[in-house]
């Protein structure tokens, strides 16, 4: 089984209070660390896991600017064969931009494959968007949140996908197919400064994302930036006892974790 | 329990060296006979060695029991250097990728903030804010002198009086100091027992290009952890790295740090076992406790070199071991208790994070050594 | 037509209270609501949309992209493409949303928690929500949308009148992806990573024998019961019960932290809790910062006085 897998480098902004510039026109992220998207560590995992027990190859995929490579370098570490990165120095907002990149990609470089793997989104923008719209470009059966894979037959794998509350729908997909991979679905392996020294003596191919221009699609556009409304530390509840504690049940009601 | 065959000479897991040093082993007892976790736990630092040897099964989760004190391979009459024989363990772990959660995140944590815990780097000076006077950066001094901080001591909210402190009692003797603030990285000390070289390379060599840019001449560090990277496993940097105490007990001596105050309370002083044990640093922490007026100085039946590990070590502050017995520092808050202390104090972070919690429910107050300082000067 | 397309999810039966944050959203946009469901013993207000279309087919294959992008460009053959076609920000909609954006060539808006009427603005989170930005479809054209719980519910105006029903029969099931079972996790009463609720203890709680009592109010509360590591050291708690970077990294819907401080290794396991509660005697709790509600009480009392509440 060939897997394409797409692995993108984030910032890492959990931690970081982030500061927005020019007036709404960017967010300002020249002093925040990237890291692999937690989600795409998943899939990449996932990948190398059925590899390795079904044979086959993974390739990992990466959009964006010649950093990325670093994540391409882990993946390759972590088990995939070949590290392929399509090169763009401006960040592509549109989902639809990113996946029209991606199928051009595909066609015109013949890439095989049996599945193609991404993560259920990007820590980043949480579009969550670029494997749906990449199966129904290229017609392909899809799943999202995916959370088990129970079979994989020539033709045909049996997944699991996660819905709320604890519920899980299990689906046959007809292969060749596209899947968004949930975080959880395995427990990524820890991968070593010397697995990614060595990793970097496999040659990954770089490819300019100008060569495969998309068709003029309708997109969205981002007008500018903005900050959430503050928040600010803890509310106090104050009071007596039972006003507080009468207080406290009415938060619990209202985030629905109490009746 | 899942176990596995470790590599042996030849194999490019265990360097040669270590490998010969294994086949060295007499097999005494005298490194499980001062471990601080061989007996209660299933952790047998010699039958590690032995199995190491026989290129026996060894259960995956035996060798994160390892606090890096140290003790074992001060104790060995062959030089088969057990903690580091451990740390071959490790590292052959890390390199499969098949560790603990928590020591995991703790080094992806490293890789990408440059601190275990993950907090932002940018925020890695917030502590100076607590300090109220200004903290130049090291280039900016004469001395070029750098106190390093590290990072327990900069985002811990319980440590990060412990770089303020210092900094005060460095200002009250009349030395000249800066701090690197962001542009610092953690030491690697418990990286590189994680068995994460790979890792603890790359902070190396990042921190000592640091050091280059801004001409740093000497290191003052906060934690003995840290003291132990900086000054054995940097290499020959030429640079002078000493822990605080020893620069405070110099300070005393020489008469430019003076305590007016009266600390009236029996103090007893638990050693660190990167302080004592591996670096040999007993006597400088207790004259400078001696100095403090009205305090009474207590000692441990087991102090100095056999000083019990608080087991905060070797990537024990990240990681929980499966088996549940009393802990160290349960045993040491006792003795403590019996020996009449109402303070234990100790010069390192990691020693008064292990310490404090049995100690709070005892009654006991656990004090990192300059919390003491700073209420004399 | 102008129009708004509501794709409602409706899963075991249950017409899924979010869909009201779909319905809001389609009323602030000002567009004729059309609301398509599929068949089941459910109820749904009749006043809630304009039209509700009903898809002569089960839940099952009716929240499937295959199936849904079919039916839907049966839809559009009767009554044109609409301007917004709307999903929930759910497994579900996670999925159908951007198949059907790719399968009808329309841009996508994910995770909408509000819009701006007089600019056309939808606003996105990014970053986890440190950021939100503010999105346009270019050029005006129509635009799927994901919808986030909670955003739009109290815009759901009822209609004056009951919803025309239409019927959508002759769907064709696809072989590309086919539904088999629903699957219950399992739900393993210790795996504190799981619960939506957890009622976290610390050191503050002064000793073993208060550990029933908690778990009484856990009982009570339906939420499981957690600790910190001084309580799981003392083994008042057992190991997978602790939250820690020693222990396990939880993030509940609600933590509520009673007699727990706040050391880093614990905060390190909780803080992206959505909600933390905080019960603690002691101002300066560095676990206050973390928070979103505090209380500065004594913890026993504020158990006692919760369960006498509770207890009625």
């Amino acid at each position: 089984m060939n897997i394409l897998v797409f692995t993108k480098r984030v910032a890492a902004t959990q931690e970081e209070e982030l500061r927005i510039r020019d007036e709404g026109a960017a967010v300002d992220l020249s002093k925040v660390p990237f890291k692999i998207n937690d989600w795409d560590n998943y899939s990449v995992e996932e990948a190398v896991r059925i590899v390795e027990k079904e044979g086959g190859t993974v390739t990992a995929i990466s959009i964006g600017d010649a950093e990325s490579d670093e994540v391409l370098r882990r993946a390759i570490a972590m088990g995939a064969k070949d590290g392929f990165l399509i090169e763009s120095d401006a960040v592509m907002h549109d989902p639809g931009a990113r996946s029209r990149l991606i199928l051009n990609f595909i066609k015109k470089e013949n890439v095989p494959f049996d599945v193609i793997f991404t993560g259920v989104q990007s820590e980043d923008d949480q579009f969550g968007c670029v494997g749906g719209i990449l199966g129904a470009i290229l017609g392909l059966p899809y799943s999202s949140m995916v959370i088990g894979i129970d079979a994989i037959e020539k033709d045909h794998m049996i997944i699991r996908r996660e819905l709320e509350g604890g519920l899980q729908e299990r689906v046959k997909l007809a292969v060749p197919c596209v899947l968004s991979i949930q975080s959880g679905i395995n427990e990524p392996r820890y991968v070593s400064i010397m697995g990614i020294r060595k990793a970097s003596k496999v040659e990954r191919k770089v490819f300019k994302a100008a060569d495969y221009p998309a068709e003029n699609a309708p997109g969205i556009e981002i007008v500018r930036w903005t900050y959430p409304a503050k928040k600010g530390g803890a509310t106090m509840l104050a009071g007596e006892l039972d006003v507080m504690c009468g207080q406290l049940l009415g938060i619990l009601k209202e985030k629905g974790v109490y009746q | 329990m899942i176990v596995r065959v470790f590599g042996q000479a030849g194999s490019e897991i265990m360097p040669e060296q270590t490998a010969t040093r294994v086949l060295t082993c007499i097999q005494c007892g005298k490194c499980t006979g001062g471990c601080p976790e061989s007996g209660k736990t299933p952790f047998n630092v010699r039958m590690l060695v032995r199995k190491t040897q026989f290129k026996s099964n060894i259960d995956e989760a035996l060798p994160w029991y390892c606090t890096s004190c140290g003790a074992c391979s001060l104790r060995c009459p062959r030089d088969v250097k057990p903690s580091e024989v451990i740390i071959e363990l490790r590292s052959k772990l890390v390199e499969d990728g098949d560790i603990p959660v928590t020591i995991q995140k703790a080094l992806e944590n490293t890789f990408v903030q440059k601190n275990p815990w993950g907090r932002s780097r940018n925020k890695r000076a917030d502590w100076v804010e607590k300090a109220g006077f200004e903290i130049p950066h090291v280039s900016k001094t004469e001395s070029k002198r750098l106190l390093f901080v590290c990072c327990i001591q900069a985002y811990d909210p319980r440590c990060m009086v412990i770089p303020v402190n210092v900094a005060k009692l460095l200002r009250a003797g009349g030395m000249e100091f800066g701090i690197l603030g962001e542009e610092e990285a953690c030491c690697g000390n418990e990286i590189r027992r994680i068995g994460e070289s790979g890792l603890f390379e790359e902070l190396q060599e990042e921190n000592l290009g640091t050091f280059k840019e801004y001409g740093v001449k000497e290191i003052v560090t906060l934690s003995p952890h840290c003291m132990n990277a900086l000054k054995k496993e940097y290499g020959n940097t030429g640079i002078k790295v000493s822990h605080y105490t020893e620069v405070l007990a110099r300070m005393i001596a020489d008469g430019s740090l003076a305590f007016p105050g009266s600390f009236e309370k029996k103090v007893v002083y638990h050693d660190p076992c990167f302080l004592g044990k591996q670096n040999g640093i007993f006597d400088e922490p207790r004259s400078i406790l001696k100095a403090v007026p009205g305090l009474e100085l207590l000692e441990f039946s087991r102090s100095r070199e056999t000083s019990l590990c608080c087991e905060g070590g070797g990537g024990r502050m990240f990681f929980e071991v499966e088996s549940v017995y009393q802990r160290n520092a349960e045993v040491r808050v006792i003795d403590a208790g019996m020996l009449g202390a109402e303070i234990i104090a100790a010069a390192c972070p990691f020693c008064v994070m292990t310490l404090e919690d049995p100690a709070t429910e005892k009654g006991l107050a656990v004090k990192e050594l300059s919390e003491i300082l700073v209420e004399v000067i | 037509m102008s129009y708004a397309l509501i794709v409602a999810e409706v899963r075991r039966g249950v017409f899924e209270e979010r869909n009201l944050d779909s319905v809001g959203l389609a009323a602030l946009l000002g567009k004729e609501t059309v609301l398509f469901v599929p068949e089941g013993p459910y109820q749904i207000p009749e006043k809630i949309a304009d039209t509700i279309v009903r898809a002569k087919t089960a839940e099952e294959t009716f929240l499937n992209p295959l199936n849904l992008t079919k039916m839907l460009e049966q839809i559009f053959a009767g009554r044109g493409k609409p301007d917004y076609l709307i999903f929930t920000q759910s497994s579900s909609g996670m999925e159908c949303a951007p198949y059907s954006a790719g399968f009808f060539g329309l841009p996508v808006i994910t995770d909408v928690s509000a819009y701006d009427k007089d600019k056309g603005i939808f606003y996105k989170s990014y970053y986890s929500d440190k950021v939100f930005g503010e999105f346009k479809p270019a050029g005006g054209a129509a635009v799927v949308l994901t919808v986030r719980s909670g955003s739009f519910k109290e815009c759901a105006a009822e209609r004056s009148v009951a919803a025309k029903i239409e019927e959508l029969s002759g769907i064709a099931e696809t072989e590309g992806r086919v539904f088999i079972e629903y699957v219950e996790e399992e739900k393993s009463d210790i795996d504190i990573t799981k619960a939506d609720f957890l009622l976290s203890v610390g050191r503050g709680i002064g000793n073993k024998d208060e550990i029933p009592a908690y778990e009484d109010l856990a009982n009570k509360l339906k939420a499981v019961l957690s600790g910190s590591r001084p309580v799981i050291d003392k083994m008042w708690l057992p190991k997978p019960r602790q939250v820690g970077t020693s222990g396990k990294t939880v993030k509940p819907k609600v933590y509520l932290a009673m007699g727990i401080s706040g050391a880093f290794q614990h905060i390190a396991g909780m803080k992206d809790s959505d909600c933390i509660i905080a019960v603690n005697k002691d101002t300066e709790a560095p676990i206050f910062q973390y928070a979103h509600f505090g209380i500065i009480a004594d913890i026993h009392k504020v158990r006692d006085k919760l369960k006498e509440i509770v207890n009625g």
